[in-house]
């Protein structure tokens, strides 16, 4: 498995569009770099800045949709190219091959996520909006972390269905459904998608602002609901690479 | 090509398990293989033998079913009945333990556009776990491509692509060699020396390759056993040598007047095994007679001779003869 890893990220050798991506992760710190700094706002609380540079827009839409497309690019390269029909002559386990892919998309979450911290901070004292504090900092770093770690597993389906389809633009586009959908399904049920369910996890203590909850928080439910999905993106994956040759 | 050097690997002391182990006589041998696409029978009950240390050649035409076989044999599709044993075991439940003995092209091999050969091969050496530092070098050297050239495969041509291909399956040096059609996309020099290279690996190294073409001439030059795939048919199964003793020998014989010429053979030389070609040409079966005495014959009766002499059925010309059709190349 170690080797399946390893080789994983030797394949990202010269795509530069992987590191490209990673500039997604600076969108909204700058953002909100330009709201406070247009409000004339110095002294922020650095939490509400922090909720709008990595708790808001980052973590349920940028971070998904980046994920999804990484999760279709991914799969698709090594059929495109017809690199699966030699690997399976080596052979490589298809749930290898498959767990190999989502821990480069989980590594890659975390470094996301890590980028996204460090721009938040950067953005946000040196324009001097937030006075420098290491209470709020480590608070980001745990909370970027906790997020980059649920995201990627909330991902799995897509994943999955990356893993079930030649193209790019069926996993793309279903992507862009199963972000928006967490976002609007949240008010309705929480416990119904992974990402809304990760919000539970995420603001489990309710250490962000201004966020309400239209449910009771049930930390239980929240993970039953991730580890159902993907569970079913496991059996799921795994039948159509034994489908796929 | 270079000579061969492949690393000895860690596999290797796994390899002698596996062949000590069993006991078999054709390292694959496939019993009443069928593949269907809906109603279609793309193989139809093919009975294979290829035994160890030989060059088998699978013969046909596009579309005879040949790839399909292969990938059958790789577990790359599925069967729709019948079984293939490979090394005396059957393939089915135990690809782990046998696929690493396995080194095969299928079709065109595909490999990462943004990386270079050896960065290619040297995936494939981790997956393979592989610890040999010098396999990816010494496969690369076999083939005739360089070490750590910068260039990518995105930019390599179709010949160093089908080479890199080769690289890759002999990296782990297999016992067997699965071959699709490796040869396509080389220019003529580069044909030679694979053929060569093939040669070589199955008299210098022992490997038993199955090799696939719809080029006769590649497999009458390489093959010691021949198959010949007609439909979906395996129609014939025989060694080289057996093939060329069953091919017809005759006197070919091409005349100013075909019609007059054969009048005399039957009236001075009581022949009646003979075969009117075409309105010059003649064959006979009779290999006894001396083609002198003909040629002499023919002249005094004012039959130009423009040509005589004994020949004997190319494998063109067999497979003309059991597929009932025309040549393939």
């Amino acid at each position: 498995m170690l080797k399946l890893i390893q080789s994983e990220f030797l394949k990202l050798r010269r795509r530069k569009f992987v590191w490209l991506t990673f500039s997604a992760a600076l969108i909204m710190p700058f953002f909100a770099l330009l709201y406070f700094h247009y409000l004339g706002r110095t002294g922020v609380d650095p939490i509400q800045f922090y909720k709008w540079s990595a708790f808001g827009y980052t973590v349920w839409i940028i971070l998904p949709v980046v994920l999804g497309i990484l999760c279709a690019m991914l799969m698709r390269e090594e059929n495109q190219y017809e690199v699966t029909t030699q690997l399976w002559i080596v052979p490589v386990s298809k749930m290898g091959y498959f767990f190999s892919k989502f821990f480069v998309i989980l590594i890659y979450s975390v470094c996301f996520m890590m980028i996204n911290a460090i721009a938040s901070v950067m953005f946000s004292v040196i324009s001097g909006c937030v006075v420098f504090e290491w209470g709020s900092v480590l608070f980001l770093l745990e909370k970027c972390l906790e997020m980059g770690i649920l995201t990627a597993f909330t991902l799995l389906p897509i994943l999955a269905i990356a893993a079930s389809q030649k193209g790019y633009i069926l996993p793309a586009c279903i992507t862009l459904v199963y972000a928006f959908s967490g976002f609007f399904i949240m008010s309705v049920n929480m416990y119904l998608h992974p990402l809304s369910s990760m919000a539970v996890i995420i603001m489990r203590n309710k250490e962000i602002p201004g966020l309400v909850f239209t449910q009771e928080i049930n930390i239980f439910f929240a993970f039953l609901c991730i580890i159902i999905w993907d569970l079913i993106s496991i059996l799921f994956a795994g039948m159509a690479l034994r489908r796929k040759k | 090509m270079n000579n061969i050097n492949i690393a000895e690997t860690n596999q290797n002391s796994k390899k002698s398990r596996i062949t000590k182990a069993a006991n078999y006589d054709s390292v694959i041998k496939t019993k009443q293989l069928t593949k269907k696409y809906g109603d279609q029978r793309v193989v139809n009950s093919v009975n294979l033998h290829v035994k160890k240390g030989r060059i088998y050649g699978l013969l046909g035409r596009n579309g005879a079913g040949k790839t399909t076989i292969m990938k059958m044999i790789l577990g790359l599709t599925p069967i729709t009945s019948g079984q293939v044993d490979v090394f005396g075991q059957n393939i089915k439940g135990h690809e782990k333990s046998i696929y690493p003995h396995i080194g095969a092209i299928i079709e065109t091999p595909g490999f990462y556009p943004n990386l270079t050969g050896t960065e290619n091969l040297e995936i494939f050496a981790k997956l393979r776990e592989l610890n040999s530092p010098n396999a990816v070098k010494n496969a690369l050297e076999v083939v005739g491509l360089p070490y750590k050239d910068k260039k990518l495969f995105s930019k390599y041509s179709l010949g160093m692509k089908q080479r890199l291909g080769i690289a890759n399956a002999i990296l782990h040096n297999p016992e067997l060699l699965i071959l699709d059609e490796p040869t396509n996309g080389l220019d003529p020099i580069g044909i030679a020396e694979m053929r060569d290279f093939i040669k070589n690996l199955s008299v210098l190294h022992e490997k038993t390759i199955l090799i696939s073409s719809h080029i006769l001439s590649e497999i009458s030059l390489l093959a010691d056993d021949i198959g010949i795939l007609h439909r979906g048919v395996l129609l014939e199964e025989s060694s080289m040598s057996e093939l060329e003793r069953k091919n017809s020998k005759y006197i070919l014989m091409q005349v100013s007047d075909v019609q007059k010429a054969a009048l005399i053979l039957a009236k001075q030389f009581n022949i009646k095994n003979y075969a009117l070609k075409d309105n010059h040409t003649l064959h006979i079966y009779d290999t006894a007679l001396d083609v002198g005495e003909i040629n002499k014959a023919l002249v005094t009766q004012n039959i130009t001779v423009f040509s005589s002499g004994l020949c004997e059925d190319t494998l063109e010309d067999y497979f003309k003869k059991i597929t009932g059709g025309k040549g393939i190349a």
